[in-house]
């Protein structure tokens, strides 16, 4: 078994269906990337996948292990394991850049300040911000934001890495720079689902790519096989418009 | 004019005045905290409570913040008393800003209630935040943060609301004025000398809470003073 097997998943938002059958398996180091129109279930996968929208019927399973979202425990240990990177950044506005990443192993797992400290400063390092330790977000640009929200995530030492749309709240110019952290996670062979509409990036760094539409996946395969030879109509609809638009 | 202006026979009366500013703040911070408490429990019932809750703590405050602060502690002092219920100057003006301050500071906290940080909250719970944590380090900071300023110029308007206490003859900084003037008949020179206090009251106050703040949020404070 695959080391993320998402097996038939199916999800509503009150009454309206978002999801309706997923399946989808992630193998330990692979880049997973889902692409496909505003509004295909993307992002929403991603939520379900951490917990923040309950899944309707299917099932998730993690390391051999499947979740059962309807249990705290069983949520807990799931985002112990995974950690996700929203678009928006969603960093802790109260909190400095250091505590925002200090935050989760400090007083969630409760692991010892002067190890989690030195943690936190190796990573902002590593996302080049260790000048910006003790500013605040707001003293920071979105491309800086993000790289924090990225090394917060990286903090609870994840297994598996959530990317929804991570760049496409940036200024153009500010994009490089997030990618080319993800760029360097991948070199790592962090296992990562990302959600993202940078059509070259997904090419560069994406093992697999699946193309989804209205809920469904549509089709999956390596970046060359959705790129340059889609095999389904949606499919080469969708590559044709965002080679059209680029 | 004809007027000369004669501030050596008011002079004696600025530590009568002073001490009356002191009193101005003290009842100030009396109906300060009893409005929050009044306030955060309208507050939870508008923005939490059944419908019932609700409708009380609409009703409340529609009736506080539409009808003027005099009118209150006018019926407070005068009406109260043919239904038995008496209270002296003090007791009725300090009751009077209590509950006119706690329907403004009902809307106030509200709108923190309102401003839950639902991208935060949801980047906590992924994180693995326990209810209790959510509260500690991501809602309760983020309500401080959005209500401070606003709570703080609150606080500031109500030093100056005092005032209102000299006409039913309580001694704070109005009402000493009011019984210098009569003793002097000297009213643009108290009167100037008493606006003054009230500025350095507001200016003193603005300053501590900008510093509070400061040290609190960690960023600088604004306030209408």
């Amino acid at each position: 078994m695959a080391f993320l097997q998402i097996a038939d998943l199916s999800a509503t938002y009150g009454r309206s269906p978002v999801l309706s059958g997923v399946s989808l398996a992630v193998e330990k180091g692979e880049v997973l990337s889902l692409i496909g129109p505003s509004g295909s279930g993307k992002s929403t996968l991603l939520r379900v996948l951490i917990g923040l929208l309950p899944p309707q019927a299917g099932s998730v399973t993690l390391a051999g292990q499947r979740v059962d979202y309807a249990v705290p425990a069983a949520l807990r240990a799931l985002r112990g394991r995974c950690a996700i990177v929203f678009q928006q950044y969603n960093l802790f506005q109260n909190m400095t850049v250091l505590n925002n990443v200090m935050v989760a192993p400090l007083k969630i797992k409760r692991r010892p300040r002067p190890e989690v400290e030195e943690e936190a400063r190796a990573l902002l390092g590593k996302v080049g911000l260790s000048a910006k330790l003790h500013a605040h977000p707001s003293e920071l640009s979105g491309g800086q934001q993000q790289r924090v929200a990225i090394a917060r995530a990286l903090a609870v030492k994840p297994e598996l890495l959530l990317l929804d749309e991570v760049t496409s709240a940036l200024d153009p110019e500010l994009v490089q720079e997030v990618l080319d952290i993800i760029r360097l996670l991948a070199q790592e062979h962090m296992t990562m689902i990302a959600v993202s509409h940078e059509m070259g990036f997904v090419r560069e760094i994406a093992t697999k790519v699946a193309l989804m539409s209205e809920g469904t996946v549509v089709e999956i395969g390596t970046p060359a096989e959705i790129f340059d030879a889609p095999r389904s109509e949606r499919a080469r609809a969708f590559i044709s418009k965002i080679i059209r638009a680029h | 004019m004809g007027y000369t202006l004669q501030y050596g026979q008011v002079y004696h009366y600025i530590p009568y005045l002073l001490g009356g500013a002191w009193i101005s703040l003290q009842i100030a911070f009396l109906c300060f905290c009893g409005g929050i408490a009044i306030g955060m429990l309208n507050a939870v019932a508008l923005a939490f409570g059944n419908r019932l809750a609700a409708g009380v703590a609409r009703a409340y405050v529609t009736f506080f913040t539409n009808t003027p602060g005099l009118v209150q502690i006018y019926f407070i002092y005068y009406a109260l008393p043919d239904l038995h219920i008496v209270l002296d100057s003090v007791h009725a003006v300090v009751l009077g800003i209590t509950l006119n301050a706690g329907g403004y500071l009902a809307l106030i906290l509200r709108s923190g209630f309102l401003s839950v940080p639902v991208n935060e909250i949801d980047a906590g719970v992924t994180l693995g935040m326990t209810r209790l944590m959510l509260l500690r380090y991501v809602i309760v900071p983020h309500m401080i943060g959005v209500l401070y300023p606003a709570i703080g110029n609150k606080f500031i308007l109500m030093v100056l609301g005092t005032a209102v206490a000299g006409v039913f003859g309580v001694e704070d900084l109005m009402g000493r004025t009011i019984n210098a003037n009569a003793e002097s008949f000297r009213s643009i020179e108290l009167l100037s000398i008493t606006a003054a206090i009230y500025v350095a009251m507001t200016i003193c106050a603005t300053i501590a809470l900008s510093g509070v703040g400061m040290a609190l949020l960690r960023r600088r404070v604004r306030f209408a003073g």
